[in-house]
């Protein structure tokens, strides 16, 4: 489900940047251009958002069926849904079931994705075949359909169950990519010198191989974390969860069926949560092009 | 030839294998549901007075499920229906085989998710191949940036927005279906035209969340060929700019095939989220349904035929690339 991203494998001096200070560099990269700043303070706003907010207003959200599907306005600077409760706060206090359940899932991902791909890819053998037929499993079957069809019994009830079973359909990719990566690191000098020098597989794998495919695993987390905002509040859109916490995806499933987009009444409370994905997409996209150029300065021209 | 016969044989062997285990897991998946429906649909049919046998038979038709019996006795006639493309009848459209119900939504699907791949492929390669040639240029970054943005767009959030400006703010395009009731069917031109104004907005949502990734294949695909030596032995003899561009475009495309492939397999779940935001009865609305109606027959049919397809996608692309790139055949190997 993950697309995972083109690596560059082979003498890549993945290393030296990071030596250099992994933070600094990060900066440095992101001052070149300004649509990176934005990127990054973009994503730093929505996690503020998912943490903090939900505290700024109260449990259950005030209605007002009086004022349904109002505009923007002082009082209300996104307008109102269906039951005239605010859609800012509504927006607000929806980014954390989104968030976290994107989070969580995008670290099972890169978790269960980099273990299976390391040792598949160091063990080689027995163990690596099985792991890879698992793992061209996991990839083929299609992951919407999936989720879809297992919907029917799981219910995604808090962002924890919704996270790990996003996680465990969507690790094949990164599992792949990392194990590719690995069987051409373990024929570079400094993992036989490691070997020669009695050092343990656990030592090799953690201390030489891990640092070595980390930046692009780093990548991968933010990527995974778009592609789970994109699953996540699809699955509510399509309809088949229950509504039980308020989130995007409900937000903009309620507007679909109140018929918004038939009547073009309530817009604002149809794109808020659009606008938000598209926000959110936008800073991770951005920032991830930073990255690409902190870990892989060989794809500058020149 | 022999190598690739062995290859083939590989691949049929574990696309078998995938396919049996896909459909093991949707046995055991419908078995387990609560209140399971199969046996609950046998034993009304007791209640209500028929024989045991005839309950038995009934409900063997609706779901192509043996409600009774060893577990075992179950899941090898639901593997021997299988074999026979029997999938049981819908419980939504009562009379209707499950098998005819995803047929009917896979027309619509793949009319409107081949006109989407077809200018999603265009669009890509071309902005591709600019966006490498420029790329350390606004142009280049641009062009990047804009085509992993459009790779990450939720297909929902792009389908919303094109309703929202299209036919609520601008209203040139009808909202839904996939074709004007009022309109006699045949090939006529009310109809022809009816037909493209309801399939505009969604090809046009398809394509433009799908360009993306060819956009950036083709960009890393024409960086890479440009490094070799048969560009500068191009521009060395005096080529003329259209002419290696040529050269490069054609050795650059072969990575491109296979993700084309590989789209092609994913087509028939690949639009779920487009079909429902424009209402349009293809394969994704039939899944959606049948899982609001826990009608398991047509959902075990459509998510069958949606994971066969991709797995026949992928031998296609594997067995595709050995044939359109030499370089790969030699050693029997796929090297990609």
């Amino acid at each position: 489900m993950v697309t995972a991203v083109e690596i560059p494998t082979g003498n890549t001096p993945a290393l030296t940047p990071a030596r250099r200070g992994f933070w600094r560099n990060l900066w440095r990269v992101l001052r070149r251009k300004p649509t990176r700043v934005a990127g990054a303070v973009i994503v730093a706003l929505f996690v503020v958002m998912g943490v903090v907010g939900p505290f700024l207003y109260p449990a259950n959200l005030p209605t007002d069926p009086g004022n349904a599907y109002a505009g923007p306005s002082g009082s209300h600077l996104l307008g109102t849904d269906f039951q005239g409760t605010d859609v800012l706060a509504l927006l607000v206090t929806g980014s954390r079931y989104v968030l976290v359940a994107a989070v969580i899932a995008a670290a099972c991902t890169v978790v269960v994705g980099t273990g299976i791909g390391l040792y598949a890819g160091y063990r080689r053998g027995g163990p690596d075949s099985v792991l890879m037929r698992i793992t061209d499993f996991i990839i083929t079957i299609p992951g919407l359909p999936l989720l879809l069809v297992l919907s029917t019994l799981w219910k995604y009830s808090n962002p924890l169950t919704m996270g790990l079973v996003l996680g465990v359909t969507g690790w094949g990719s990164v599992a792949r990519a990392v194990r590719s990566q690995t069987l051409s690191l373990r024929e570079r000098g400094f993992i036989e010198a490691a070997r020669g020098l009695g050092l343990s597989t656990a030592h090799v794998v953690r201390k030489e191989l891990l640092p070595n495919v980390a930046p692009y695993v780093a990548m991968n987390l933010l990527i995974s974390v778009t592609v789970y905002i994109y699953l996540e509040v699809g699955l509510f859109f399509l309809g088949v969860l229950p509504f039980n916490e308020n989130n995007w995806g409900v937000m903009i499933s309620q507007a679909v069926q109140n018929g918004v987009t038939q009547t073009g009444q309530g817009l604002a409370y149809l794109l808020s949560p659009l606008v938000a994905i598209l926000l959110l997409t936008l800073g991770i996209v951005l920032l991830v092009d930073a990255m690409d150029e902190v870990f892989n300065p060989r794809l500058r021209e020149d | 030839m022999r190598n690739l016969l062995v290859r083939l044989a590989g691949h049929l062997v574990r696309a078998l294998v995938m396919i049996w285990v896909v459909a093991t897991f949707t046995f055991f998946l419908i078995r387990l549901m609560p209140g399971d429906p199969v046996a609950a649909q046998y034993e009304k049919l007791v209640q209500q007075g028929m024989s045991p046998d005839a309950a038995r038979n009934a409900t063997r038709l609706t779901y192509g499920f043996l409600p009774t019996g060893s577990g075992w006795d179950q899941y090898v006639h639901y593997l021997w229906r299988l074999l026979h493309f029997d999938f049981g009848r819908s419980t939504q459209t009562l009379g209707v085989n499950a098998s005819a119900e995803v047929l009917t939504g896979a027309k619509w699907t793949i009319g409107l998710v081949l006109a989407g791949i077809l200018i999603s492929f265009a669009l890509g390669t071309v902005l591709g191949v600019i966006a490498a040639i420029r790329r350390s240029s606004g142009v280049g970054d641009a062009l990047t940036i804009t085509g992993s943005l459009f790779h990450a767009i939720p297909q929902f959030v792009m389908a919303l927005v094109l309703i929202t400006v299209f036919t609520v703010i601008w209203p040139v395009f009808p909202t839904d279906g996939n074709v004007d009731i009022l309109v006699d069917p045949g090939f006529n031109g009310p109809y022809v035209a009816s037909l493209v104004s309801h399939a505009s907005l969604p090809a046009l949502a398809y394509a433009l969340s799908m360009f993306g990734s060819y956009l950036l294949t083709m960009r890393s695909s024409v960086i890479s060929v440009l490094g070799d030596d048969f560009v500068l032995a191009a521009e060395l003899r005096g080529l003329t700019r259209t002419m290696r561009l040529r050269y490069i475009a054609r050795n650059a495309l072969l990575p491109l095939f296979t993700i084309f492939a590989l789209t092609i397999g994913f087509m028939f779940g690949g639009a779920v989220f487009i079909e429902k935001a424009f209402n349009y009865p293809g394969m994704g609305i039939t899944l959606i349904n049948s899982i609001g109606h826990r009608d398991y027959s047509t959902m075990n049919a459509t998510f069958l035929l949606i994971t066969a397809a991709v797995i026949v996608a992928n031998i296609v692309a594997d067995l595709l690339y050995t044939a359109i790139d030499p370089r790969v055949r030699r050693g029997g190997e796929a090297v990609a």
